[in-house]
Parts: structure tokens; sequence; C-alpha cells
């Protein structure tokens, strides 16, 4: 089957050189994104292996966090709403993160709440009325880092309660975000370039249908098997 | 070296067009988990329950604990058709109750077995598609080590989980090594893997310090 790219199908000269410079963009796109992107797939591919294997030993980080506790006497301002409370406790207190807020909140407790960012989590209790602020952190090694940095985005979809609230955690989502367009994009511009070539089509579809059949074993007909 | 070089090409080339579904499915469940796109419940209502009696279970289930549990419900989920990997079992001892979900990549079932009366009601539901990647791009995962592997389909995936990530740091390492014989791409090259490692190592900076 000839392709409309294909040299000898494409007669005009202004196509011929469009889509010329259509390949080799495709062809540069392709390398240009993965040395951009090396890090990023390494961490992902790295700490993905380690999410599936929580009993590696060298990679563990929960036992071995250093827990401090600090108390803080802070200023907040009457009136204000529980994030901003939260806030404002968190920028005297010298903490900045993504806050989690517990399922329910006690009328009238303290305020309570968890600031987490990758290599730390920190519970925060603060009486509103005394301005007294405790402050437990939890540290956690650079295989904690790295392990939370791939879960990193924020409140979960079915979390009605919080919201991504930090202007990083937004930032780390949206690259995320890139990094997964940019490895489909990678798949596509290489679907055109061993489109090519000829002599490798053969080879190509087989490797192919194998992929695409293990993976729709997986994610089609294990569905229909429910 | 040159055949090492064509070697490594033919590699890159019929192992990354083998892996690239796979890597499709990662990449299109990044979409859906970082912007909750797949909210659950998914749209479509459960299924109508059904509850069967006289049901033949294992003796001591209910003092049971941890993966031996949950290997021994499997013979008691086959015969309620009910198929997939076992989430976690909830025992209400008080009621003697097990609560046992039970999940494929497009369906949630819940068992709540009655181990005194020896019946069962099952409930399901399907999960859109956009939930099916999200779980098998969870699955195995770091949670409930202890039972994860329960089921074939998640023995088999972590399988094909953990080939993904070899294969895909293989295809990184082949990659940069095709792209070092390609001269004219060089200081391109160099300059995208400086700003890149910038990027990645900036970022982590002011995120996690």
């Amino acid at each position: 089957m000839s392709l409309r790219l294909d040299d000898s199908v494409v007669g005009n000269p202004r196509e011929r050189a469009l889509a010329a410079t259509f390949l080799l963009w495709n062809r540069r796109s392709h390398y240009y994104l993965g040395l951009f992107l090396l890090f990023f797939c390494w961490l992902f591919v790295l700490t993905g292996l380690l999410l599936n294997h929580p009993r590696w030993q060298f990679a563990q980080f929960w036992p071995t966090r250093v827990q401090t506790t600090s108390e803080h006497q802070i200023v907040i301002r009457p009136m204000t709403t529980e994030g901003e409370s939260a806030r404002e406790a968190m920028r005297q207190s010298g903490l900045s993160g993504e806050i989690q807020w517990p399922p329910t909140q006690a009328a009238s407790g303290p305020l309570k709440f968890q600031v987490s960012r990758p290599g730390l989590v920190a519970d925060v209790t603060v009486d509103l009325a005394s301005g007294h602020a405790v402050v437990q952190r939890s540290r956690l090694n650079v295989w904690g880092v790295m392990n939370q940095l791939h879960t990193f985005t924020g409140a979960p979809a079915s979390d009605t309660r919080n919201e991504r609230d930090w202007l990083l955690t937004t930032v780390w989502a949206l690259s995320m975000d890139a990094v997964a367009l940019g490895l489909i994009w990678m798949v596509i511009s290489s679907y055109v370039m061993w489109c090519r070539l000829p002599t490798k089509r053969r080879g190509g579809i087989v490797a192919l249908m194998l992929g695409f059949a293990t993976c729709a074993a997986f994610v089609a007909g294990l569905r229909w098997l429910g | 070296m040159r055949r090492f070089y064509l070697i490594t090409r033919e590699l890159h080339l019929y192992l990354g067009l083998f892996l690239s579904p796979f890597i499709l499915v990662f990449a299109a469940s990044v979409l859906y988990l970082v912007h909750g796109l797949a909210h659950r419940p998914a749209p479509r209502s459960t299924d109508p329950a059904r509850r069967v009696d006289n049901l033949a279970l294992p003796p001591d289930l209910a003092a049971m604990q941890g993966r031996p549990r949950v290997d021994a419900l499997r013979s008691v989920l086959d015969r309620l058709d009910v198929h997939g990997e076992v989430d976690f079992v909830r025992h209400i001892a008080k009621e003697h109750r097990l609560i046992v979900p039970v999940r494929l990549p497009g369906r949630d079932a819940i068992v709540d077995l009655d181990y005194e009366q020896r019946s069962a009601t099952v409930t399901s539901k399907r999960q859109s598609f956009g939930d099916a990647l999200i779980y098998l791009h969870k699955m195995p995962g770091p949670h409930n080590a202890d039972v994860r592997g329960n089921s074939l389909l998640v023995r088999a995936w972590r399988i094909v989980a953990d080939a993904t990530a070899y294969l895909l740091m293989f295809l990184t390492v082949s990659g940069i090594y095709l792209w070092v014989a390609l001269k004219a791409e060089r200081r391109v090259g160099f300059a995208l893997i400086a700003a890149g490692t910038v990027s990645f190592f900036g970022l982590v900076y002011v995120i996690a310090a």
C-alpha cells in the first residue's frame, strides 16, 4: 500500500517540499522530545517500578523517616476562612505545600490539617483562639521524594473536601501532562518514521500487532470478562 | 561497531513498536489521573444485586487473615461467578460478615458474605474506559502488598508493567546511542539534554527542597 507521503506519489513540488519538511521535523521531534524528557522519563519509569515493588528493601522510606515537632506562636486575623487561617499558619510556621483537610473538622476544637509535598508530610494543629500551633514534620529520604513525585497531583478527583491549592502542585501536574503528551507524540512520530521504511514494514506490523493484542487483552478483553 | 549499531537500531524499532500500545495506555491514563477525568462512580448504573444461598464455605474463614483468607475466598468467588482482583477484605465480626470488593479493569463487584447464614449478596457496576485505564496504571501498586496479585490478571499485569518499565529504559538508552551517531544533531541534542536536565532538577528542587 502506498502512503500519501511517499516521494513517488507526491508529484507536486510544493507538496513534496511540505512533505519533506514534515518528515524532517517529525524525525527531529522524536529525538528532540526524547532528549528533553529524558530525566522525567527515567524518574517515572524508576518510581513506577518502586511503586509496584513496595517490598524492595533498598527503597524503603517510611520506616526511616525523620520526625520533628515544633511549636509556634502565630497571629491569625479574625474573620478569616479555614483555608486562609491554614495558609497564614503555614506562612508563619515556615511551611509550604499542598493542604490536605481531614474528612471532618471538630466544630469547637483546634484547626487540624496536613501539609504535604514530596519529601515532607507535616501534621499541623492550630488553636485559633490562642494562636498556638504545633507542627509535626516527617521528612523522607530521597526514595520517598522520588516516590511522591510520581503521585504528586494534589487531591484525588474523588476527594470533594480537598482541591489542588499549591501553585507548584499545578506546575508539577502540568509537567506530568507534558511528559504524557510528549510520549504520545513520540509514539505517533515513530509510526510515521517506521512507515517510511519499506523493508521494516512486515516485521514492524508483527511487533505492533503483538503489542496491541497483548495490551487489548488487558484493557478491553478483561473488561468484557466482567 | 557497525553491527552493534544496526542491532541496536533494529531493537529500538521493533521493541518500540511492540511497546507503543502500553506507552499509550500509561500516557493516556496520566491525563485521566492528573485531571480527575474519570470520576468515580462511573455514570453507568449498578447491575441488579443478586443473592446466593447455601454456599459451601471454607472452614475457619472468619479466623483467617491476609493472603490465606483471600486465597480461601477464591473458590467462593468462582462459585459466585465473580472474577478479578480482591482489593481487600473487611471483616464485620459482630454481624458475621465479610465485605469483599473485587475488581476487573472495567468492573467493580462487591461481595457481601454472611458466613453464619452461608449466603452472599453480589452487587456489581461497570466502570468507564478511563477508569479501566486508571486501574491498570495503578496496579499492582504499593498498597495492600500482602494480598496484591491474588488474581491471574494482576499477576500477569505486574509482569507486563515491569516489562514496560525495563523496555522503556532500554529505549531511552538505545535512543541516546542512536542519537550520538547522528553527528549533525549533536549540538541541538546536547542543548536539549541540558535544558531538560535544568528543567527537571530545577523543578524537583523547588518542589521538594
